[in-house]
């Protein structure tokens, strides 16, 4: 059966299972679709998902359209490596972090990023096309979403909880991985493919909460997924400058005398 | 060694109650009040994990040493780590549709049922406790996302009007639920699975909290779909183990609402 998946940049949801399959060697088709120009609202993606949501993966007769249990599917359904651990509570851990990437630490680091990107960068078209393109969407909850970032409706206080989050966040996971080499332990795993594709910008966007100095452990276990190379085939499929942001994680060749 | 802490059989109280009756696992209880806030008094088993789990409350299940926390990945721990059949469906894309179940009703469904339940029986019991006692309580709950929801029920913000928006936010959901039973008697495969294990605790409330909604008119198949599950031995066990004479009235804050609006 051939796997289809329908993506955005190599980023936060889209990312998931863009690396899971790079990293199981699955070959799959690619449907890119622009988030910036409603490509999801469309009709021909919304006779895949209906709920009009990124990404969407087509394997065979089935449509799996959340992301993480997509990773899981993945893993389960595909020959390559496996990407669980075997100890229960191992994979217990990988799930409970996946849960706190995809629930806490994700929604607060992108409304950040959508009150300074994504608004932004879809909001020079003029305000009747933008409310056209706003009632198209599916879910009452992403037409919220889309209404606040368009418009630039998020309030000071709802940007400065992200904030506090976002920083209560990676102090965590700086603290899990000074316990743990991977996300779920000794291993790399889903966990670590979710993780890193949240993550993988923070040194640039929150320069200042994460850097060699403050979260060493972090910066060390985004630049081993970096090394990979199911990590660097997936970030090259990128088509904006958005997928560049991960060349930051490169290791500095030390100084001579260092 | 195998101990679980937790309250009355509700909510997300319920759910390992009923996969461990399920698994005919022998373990130890450790029963508190969440009503009177014992899960935060001092000596309360915590840790990393359990002090910034996204359910804010709900049971701990320790085990050999490692403390389990957030209900839904508790179900697939005892699935995975206890001897007995599985309770996660073996083809993988029925596991996926289980666990699809657990992420969209637990963001949609699980927060909502909670605010409900503990605005109509939650608030009433802490108003009947001494005031400086709660206010001491609530004030040395940590992090301050755990204090948020008994604050707001302490201070009463939750209106009628808010409660009626959440109750409407209820009916996709819920929809999406009766819609799915039309294809068979269970949420994820053939067999009673983790999916349904996590599923009922939520909507079993729902005839008394959303009765609009959730009735043998409006949503004949979940009504058919909750009284079978209410029969199996494994949830009577569940239940039995309440010390109240409610315990389908005993809520605590729970889930958090999404903080995009």
């Amino acid at each position: 059966m051939a796997v289809t998946l329908y993506h955005w940049e190599p980023n936060a949801n889209s990312g998931k299972p863009m690396l899971t399959l790079a990293e199981k060697g699955v070959a799959y088709e690619s449907r890119y679709l622009d988030l910036l120009q409603f490509d999801q609202h469309k009709p021909d993606y919304l006779a895949v998902n209906p709920d009009g949501t990124i990404p969407a993966m087509v394997h065979g007769s089935r449509v799996l359209t959340e992301s993480t249990p997509m990773m899981e599917y993945i893993d389960d359904e595909f020959a390559g490596p496996p990407l669980k651990p075997r100890d229960p509570a191992a994979r217990w851990r990988m799930r409970w972090w996946m849960r706190y990437f995809d629930a806490y630490f994700a929604p607060s680091l992108s409304m950040i990023g959508w009150s300074i990107f994504i608004g932004p960068a879809a909001r020079h078209r003029p305000p009747e096309e933008l409310r056209a393109a706003i009632e198209r969407i599916p879910l009452e909850s992403r037409r919220v979403a889309w209404r606040k970032a368009l418009f630039n409706e998020f309030s000071a206080e709802e940007l400065a909880e992200s904030k506090r989050r976002v920083l209560i966040a990676t102090l965590a996971l700086e603290q899990h991985l000074g316990r743990y080499e991977w996300i779920a332990g000794d291993s790399y795993s889903l966990g670590d493919i979710n993780g890193f594709n949240l993550g993988y910008a923070l040194p640039l966007s929150q320069p200042d909460h994460c850097n060699d100095t403050k979260t060493p452990h972090i910066m060390e276990w985004l630049r081993r997924i970096y090394e990979r190379p199911a990590a660097r085939a997936t970030w090259s499929k990128g088509r904006t400058q958005m997928s560049e942001r991960i060349k930051n994680l490169e290791r500095q060749p030390k100084a001579p005398n260092a | 060694m195998l101990e679980l802490y937790t309250s009355e059989p509700n909510t997300f109280f319920l759910k390992p109650l009923i996969a461990l009756a399920e698994k005919q696992a022998a373990f130890t209880t450790r029963y508190f009040d969440a009503a009177n806030l014992d899960q935060f008094a001092a000596g309360f088993p915590t840790d990393l994990e359990a002090g910034l789990q996204l359910e804010r409350e709900g049971p701990l299940l320790l085990h050999d040493g490692t403390l389990i926390s957030s209900s839904f990945f508790m179900l697939e721990y005892i699935s995975e780590g206890l001897p007995g059949r599985s309770l996660m469906p073996a083809e993988p894309f029925d596991a996926y549709r289980a666990r699809a179940w657990g992420q969209f009703l637990g963001a949609n469904l699980g927060s909502g049922v909670t605010v409900l339940g503990a605005a109509k029986y939650l608030r009433p019991h802490l108003a009947t406790l001494d005031p400086d006692w709660v206010e001491r309580r609530i004030a040395a709950i940590e992090p301050i996302e755990r204090r948020a929801g008994w604050l707001a029920l302490r201070n009463g913000t939750y209106t009628e009007a808010y409660l009626q928006t959440v109750r409407d936010r209820l009916a996709a959901p819920i929809m999406r639920v009766e819609k799915a039973l039309k294809q068979g008697p269970w949420l994820a495969g053939s067999e009673f699975s983790v999916a349904d294990i996590d599923a009922y605790p939520m909507l079993c409330v729902l005839p008394d909290l959303a009765s609009a909604l959730v009735n043998p008119a409006a949503s004949p198949r979940i009504m058919e779909y909750l009284g079978r599950i209410a029969a199996r031995d494994s949830v009577r066990a569940a239940r039995s183990t309440a010390r109240t004479k409610n315990p389908e009235q005993q809520f605590v804050p729970g889930v958090e609402a999404s903080r995009w609006g």
